[in-house]
């Protein structure tokens, strides 16, 4: 699939001067498709009445918005979400997206909205420092940046891959492996869930520092101008902080201090 | 055991967002199955037909292109058709559609050898019986030949038709809402009941599949004594 991903991203260098510039499209059709999670909370999910929902979707939202046109919401997943963008599916992709140098050879990111570190969730007392992920069997969401860097940063750790959260977490519990890993927005948010959470703790380290971007496709430097501008303008009229109070502020089951805004530099 | 999670969702993981919403969930696996179950026995077995009756160059053509469509995984061609396709040649491709046809593509290819073995069991007497009554090839074949061997690989079509229904959870990779999909939502949305999740979608596919092995076998017991 990677290999495949790569040859993707190289046809899009051919083919994407033949698209006339995005913003018109998308002024024209009167509609912004955006690709947002629908399999991650709090930043994309189905709610119970079926409706998408997450702090991704409140930016997807907000910029459709200010476009003046109607937004089109399209799920994805880490396996999907740079193929439906190269490939035209989508004009935006607002699904937790870590900016990484290797992704921007194959898409533009804008200026980051949220940021997050890569943290453990890991039976208690197994894991205290950086050095003991060395020993561990960890279970990591496939396809994503934690994963990467695990697999880079610390050759001798057992890293299980997992297709979502869900089952890794089912895998920690089960005891297949000792410490599961993600965003520590979305562990905290997790542990908080978790019936016999007594037995578990969240590391009480960070591995990474990373930032979240929204995801253009390449050479779109008119739409990705609007993206930031709308960012921008978000952080400034306090709606940024809206959006995050509404899903991580002190009233959600999971509360996180904000310690990033949106213009902070990265 | 969380079994009020399933019953509350229960709408969900049948119909998907029906009636408010587009079609999903387990009916969206029946239509995914039923369309590419349909094209895969036409498909299946006007290929097994046309390795039979052709000779030459194009029956190796064929043979080539039916061995090709076996030798892909089914996720690879429902993958490169969707995001491939728009880039190469600029069509746009409906996920729903691409499913079905990558589907019945590749359970038709499997399909056409179990034709043609089923043409070629008939045996040639049956078919130099029909020519000698002055029967040409291809009344030969739709007469005589035909009639039989459909009801001898009435079992490798179910077999394939089998296949297929599961097959069509890969769909998730181009975001199609079929049973599958919903419950990896579901699951996602809820965090801490895979086993619940999962193991009513095993029951669903199971009573899936065998209702349609007990239809196939009531079907085959009817034909025989006809």
């Amino acid at each position: 699939m990677k290999r495949g991903l790569l040859f993707l991203a190289l046809l899009s260098t051919f083919a994407g001067h033949a698209y006339a510039d995005k913003l018109d499209d998308i002024k024209k059709a009167g509609v912004l498709r955006v690709a947002v999670f629908d399999s991650n909370p709090p930043f994309g999910f189905v709610d119970a009445a079926n409706k998408q929902q997450g702090l991704d979707v409140d930016y997807a939202q907000a910029i459709a918005k200010k476009l003046g046109v109607k937004l089109e919401l399209r799920s994805t997943n880490p396996a999907n979400r740079i193929p439906l963008l190269v490939s035209n599916k989508v004009d935006l992709v607002a699904a937790n997206f870590t900016i990484t140098d290797e992704r921007a050879k194959q898409l533009d990111f804008s200026t980051p909205y949220f940021a997050t570190g890569q943290q453990f969730i890991a039976k208690k007392g197994l894991l205290k420092q950086p050095a003991d992920i060395g020993k561990l069997r960890i279970g990591a969401d496939k396809g994503t940046t934690q994963e990467v860097t695990l697999r880079e940063k610390y050759p001798t750790a057992k890293v299980i891959a997992y297709d979502d959260t869900p089952l890794a977490l089912a895998a920690l519990r089960n005891g297949n492996v000792q410490a599961i890993t993600q965003d520590d927005a979305k562990l905290v948010a997790l542990l908080a869930k978790v019936p016999d959470k007594d037995k578990y703790e969240l590391a009480p380290f960070h591995l990474t520092r990373e930032y979240q971007g929204i995801g253009v496709a390449k050479g779109e430097t008119r739409l990705l101008k609007e993206v930031n501008a709308t960012l921008t303008e978000l952080e400034k009229s306090g709606q940024a902080k809206t959006i995050y109070d509404r899903w991580f502020g002190p009233t959600t089951p999971a509360p996180l201090p904000r310690t990033f805004k949106i213009g902070d530099k990265a | 055991m969380n079994a009020q999670l399933i019953l509350d969702n229960l709408p969900t993981l049948l119909w998907g967002a029906y009636p408010n919403g587009p079609l999903g969930g387990l009916a969206l696996t029946l239509l995914l199955a039923s369309l590419a179950g349909l094209g895969s026995a036409l498909l299946g077995v006007a290929g097994g037909v046309a390795l039979t009756m052709w000779q030459g160059w194009p029956k190796r053509l064929l043979a080539a292109l039916v061995g090709f469509l076996r030798a892909i995984p089914v996720l690879m061609l429902i993958f490169w058709a969707y995001f491939l396709l728009p880039i190469l040649f600029g069509v746009d491709i409906p996920e729903i559609a691409t499913v079905v046809a990558a589907l019945a593509l590749i359970g038709g290819a499997y399909l056409a050898h179990g034709a043609a073995a089923g043409l070629a069991a008939v045996g040639r007497g049956q078919w130099q019986a029909g020519l000698s009554l002055g029967l040409s090839r291809w009344q030969t074949l739709r007469l005589i030949a035909l009639p039989q061997a459909l009801r001898m690989m009435l079992p490798s079509f179910v077999n394939q038709w089998v296949a297929l229904i599961k097959d069509t959870s890969l769909a998730y990779i181009v975001g199609v809402s079929e049973l599958t999909y919903v419950a990896t939502q579901l699951n996602n949305r809820t965090l801490v009941y895979p086993t619940e999740v999962f193991l009513f979608v095993g029951l669903m596919y199971f009573l899936l599949c065998s209702s349609l092995q007990l239809a196939a076998a009531h079907w085959s017991r009817r034909l025989r004594v006809a």
